[in-house]
């Protein structure tokens, strides 16, 4: 493997079939894009229900002049058809319309959403990596005796919690009982936002220099994080396991070790480097799935991100808003799999060559 | 050996650098971050948002109700639990007719600008909402006019009587706004109104608290008008209200220390709070009900009235009502306890009247569908329980239900079209009065859904034109007992529950009354002395 990826990288035809590569997977990309725009867009429409009924409540959708206004501020009034190209209009110059429960721009309300989401995902994707890698190595390692068993366990155990059930406990035992973390939402009160850099607080309070938002936020993002890691950490654990076994099997790990290279420099010199190809497929997907799966985490702890908006979109039938939302979604996963695929292409040439 | 050093070095180099330059940043580093508490004057009060906007000509929810009182004066106003209107911004005279109501302004009143509270401020903020018809307050002000006497005198008409009028401009939504300000950023009395950017981040009232900010999905902060010179100053320096849409997130930061306040708890959860805090548990305005429908191509084996007594007098209703918790009563007809002409008593079970009236109404024992929303509990009422117990109850009287629930969102369309044969639904009032109880009668709005046009009844079609044409509170308040009593005997419409409304609080703070317009009144919250 090292072999064939070193001169590829040195030359001009190889740089030059990287780049054709890369073309080629984000032309893909816009295409599948469109596809998720256009499926998000006519589920939507097919839903029952009258949004602006929805909307305007008992009271105001008896008022002939306010469902009017309504429907025509919310281009409502117009067809289906008329509608989507109007949507994709729009879509074009960055904008995805107006949410009809918030009364905003959906890219506004996303924007704030979003890196709420992000944030804790982030967080949680990097903590159950270095979690899973040490756990699912270690259970490799020992496969069959009572360290992987109990790994084993554990991870099917985590597999297995109810998130939504597992945030509740966690918050009442870390908040209530122990007064270890503080309570629900970003930030406590008291606390001022910082200036938005990346909508990331924990970052944006670093680089405001403010030390006390800095902890706040980092407090309130512990148990999230903590929640969402549990079945991320499990996933992962469970498949760097299997992955890891069948490189401990392979050739050049055996000849690593009968040359008597130490137990972590043939881990992580040749064991983890061989599976890292499918490790990196699944944390991308569970990535993603951290990213557009937070409904009920974000419930419990008053989290206002990606999965909160879904579900008040989706309850309040503001199709734009859900539509809106399905483009994030649909964006995150393919960029994660563009980034994935590149990553292979740099990793492995015979990718990007196939 | 360097690298480590190297590195522990870099690390020290950054946590140093981070602790000074908390000095600098943002939030002090004395900066409360539990929660605050009363000792620095601040309130934090959780609530499950329904906020949409802080212009209060546009607003029309529940959580924009509770924070724009506190912002916003009006004309009259609503005390405590009592729902008869009193004196705020002004005081009222009606004419013995009750189509004019002369409101004089207590011309002392000053906004948050320092100017003073005038009628033509009145007349701008009334004639905004009548205007605006893509508002969604704008149906309050049907048929009302709007003329300024003197720059203390308005005055209101309406065709028609309208005894509901004070209890109408008690809404939040009807506030008096600063004219002049608003105008001056975009405000008018028409579709051209594009003031909401405006009153979104700012204040133009005069209230006992000023709009600090305001974040639809997180919290609204309220701070202390220094202006303000009304009968309730703020006893708080800053109101924090935080959108915390789980119940058991809000029993835990109540229980924590991080909120003072929960307002969205069920009966269950207040009934396990213990020492340390208050709870105001009361029965609600809401009523959660049966809709059997007498339209017979809707619902062939319900269109009967008959089929309708027969549930009636088939339902357990102590049965029913173990389902709804702390706070929560026995509905005792379509208009709730604390409302002008509600009755005393509501049906008991009579399983033989039940048998009698269903063999009656031709019913052959064909299975009846409920319909129901199952994602919206009211009050922390779930439905799917309830709707359970009902059709346990009716198969016992010989009636087969299936159940059919739906969210919300695809099963409203059905119920307002009046295509539903048998179904659950609930009803609130748009502002404090029974006259919001007479769209269950015949040929009104509710009643429609019911298939149960004016002709259907005309003796109770009759109680409504005489409770809602009345022209003293007396007569009113007969003529609706009369409705309520009559639809208690004869209408389409079972009541089952008022649920309870539970408002907890920790003992740090007092006045925690629930209000039917906007549940938890603000300007009423202070430190327990």
């Amino acid at each position: 493997m090292t072999t064939s990826t070193t001169p590829a990288r040195r030359t001009g035809a190889g740089r030059h079939t990287l780049a054709r590569y890369l073309v080629r997977r984000a032309g893909t990309s816009v295409i599948l894009l469109l596809g998720v725009v256009l499926v998000t867009f006519l589920l939507t429409v097919l839903v029952p229900g009258d949004p602006v009924r929805a909307a305007l409540g008992e009271g105001a959708s008896s008022n002939p002049a306010t469902v009017a206004a309504y429907e025509e501020k919310y281009g409502l009034n117009k067809s289906v058809p008329e509608r989507f190209v109007l949507y994709l209009g729009n879509l074009l110059q960055g904008d995805l319309g107006t949410s009809i429960t918030t009364g905003r721009p959906v890219v506004d309300d996303l924007a704030k959403a979003v890196p709420a989401t992000g944030e804790v995902a982030f967080y949680a994707i990097i903590l159950s990596l270095a979690v899973a890698i040490v756990l699912g190595t270690l259970a490799a390692y020992r496969r069959g005796k009572a360290t992987d068993q109990v790994v084993r366990v554990v991870s099917l155990v985590g597999l297995s919690i109810p998130t939504f059930w597992m945030a509740i406990l966690a918050y009442n035992f870390f908040f209530l009982e122990l007064g270890w973390v503080r309570g629900s939402g970003r930030l406590s009160p008291t606390i001022t936002p910082p200036p938005r850099v990346t909508g990331f607080h924990t970052i944006d309070f670093l680089l405001n220099g403010d030390s006390v938002g800095f902890f706040d936020a980092v407090s309130h993002l512990a148990l999230p994080v903590f929640v969402l890691s549990l079945f991320t950490i499990a996933l992962l654990t469970r498949f760097i396991r299997t992955s890891v076994l069948e490189v401990l099997d392979a050739d050049y790990a055996r000849a690593a070790r009968a040359k008597g290279l130490s137990g972590p420099r043939v881990v992580f010199g040749y064991v983890l480097r061989g599976a890292a190809l499918p490790i990196l497929t699944m944390v991308g997907i569970a990535f993603g799935t951290l990213l557009s799966g937070t409904v009920l985490v974000e419930a419990v702890f008053a989290w206002p991100g990606l999965g909160t908006y879904a579900y008040n979109a989706a309850k309040g039938l503001d199709l734009l808003a859900v539509t809106g939302v399905g483009l994030v979604v649909g964006v995150i996963y393919l960029v994660i799999n563009l980034v994935i695929d590149i990553l292979y292409g740099a990793l492995d040439p015979r990718v990007r060559l196939s | 050996m360097a690298r480590p050093h190297t590195r522990a070095a870099a690390a020290l180099v950054a946590v140093s650098a981070l602790a000074l330059a908390g000095c600098s940043g943002g939030n002090s580093a004395n900066t409360d971050a539990d929660g605050g508490d009363s000792a620095s004057g601040t309130l934090v009060v959780d609530t499950a948002f329904s906020l949409e906007t802080g212009d209060p000509g546009r607003n029309y929810v529940p959580t924009g109700n509770m924070v724009l009182h506190a912002v916003y004066d009006t004309l009259l106003t609503l005390e405590g639990d009592d729902t008869t209107p009193q004196p705020a911004l002004a005081t009222m005279e009606q004419n013995d007719d009750a189509t004019e109501f002369t409101f004089t302004l207590d011309e002392d009143r000053v906004f948050s600008d320092g100017s003073p509270v005038t009628a033509d401020d009145v007349v701008f903020s009334l004639e905004r909402v009548a205007g605006m018809t893509d508002s969604k307050a704008n149906f309050l002000m049907a048929g009302i006019t709007v003329e300024k006497v003197d720059d203390a005198t308005v005055v209101l008409k309406t065709e028609k009587p309208s005894l509901q009028l004070p209890a109408i401009v008690t809404n939040p939504s009807l506030s008096i706004l600063n004219a002049e300000e608003v105008e001056a950023n975009g405000g008018a009395t028409d579709t051209a109104d594009a003031a909401q950017t405006f009153l979104d981040g700012a204040s133009a009232g005069s209230g006992p608290y000023l709009l600090d900010s305001l974040d639809l999905t997180t919290q609204v902060v309220l701070v202390e008008n220094p202006e303000y010179n009304g009968p309730t100053p703020a006893a708080y320096d800053k109101i924090v209200v935080r959108n915390v849409t789980e119940s058991a997130t809000q029993l835990i930061n109540l229980k924590g220390g991080d909120s003072h306040i929960a307002v969205d708890l069920n009966g269950d959860q207040v009934e396990g709070l213990g020492d340390g805090f208050t709870v105001d548990s009361v029965p609600s305005a809401e009523t959660i009900f049966l809709l059997i429908n007498q339209n017979a191509e809707v619902g062939p084996a319900t269109a009967s009235p008959k089929f309708a007594e027969a549930v009636r007098y088939a339902l357990d209703y102590d049965k029913i009502l173990e389902l709804a918790g702390a706070g929560a009563e026995q509905a005792t007809g379509v208009i709730p306890p604390m409302f002008a002409g509600a009755l005393a008593d509501g049906a008991d079970q009579d399983l033989d009247r039940a048998q009698a009236a269903l063999a009656e109404s031709g019913y052959a024992g064909e299975t009846v569908k409920l319909q129901f929303p199952n994602d919206n509990p009211v009050g922390g009422v779930e439905f799917t329980p309830v709707a359970e117990r009902v059709q346990d109850q009716l198969k016992a009287a010989g009636i087969n239900v299936e159940l059919a629930p739906a969210p919300f969102a695809t099963e409203i369309d059905p119920y307002v079209n009046g295509t539903e044969a048998f179904s659950m639904w609930y009803w609130g009032p748009d502002y404090a009065d029974s006259s919001s109880f007479l769209p269950f009668g015949p040929g009104e709005k509710v009643g429609l859904r019911a298939g149960w046009d004016a002709a259907a009844s005309a003796d109770i079609a009759a109680l409504v034109d005489a409770a809602r044409n009345a022209t003293s509170v007396e007569e009113r308040t007969e003529a609706f007992r009369a409705y309520a009593t009559a639809m208690q005997q004869s209408g389409p419409f079972v009541p089952l529950i008022v649920p309870g409304n539970n408002i907890a609080a920790d003992d740090t703070v007092s006045g925690l009354t629930y209000n039917p317009t906007w549940t938890l009144d603000l300007t009423a919250l202070s430190p327990t002395q």
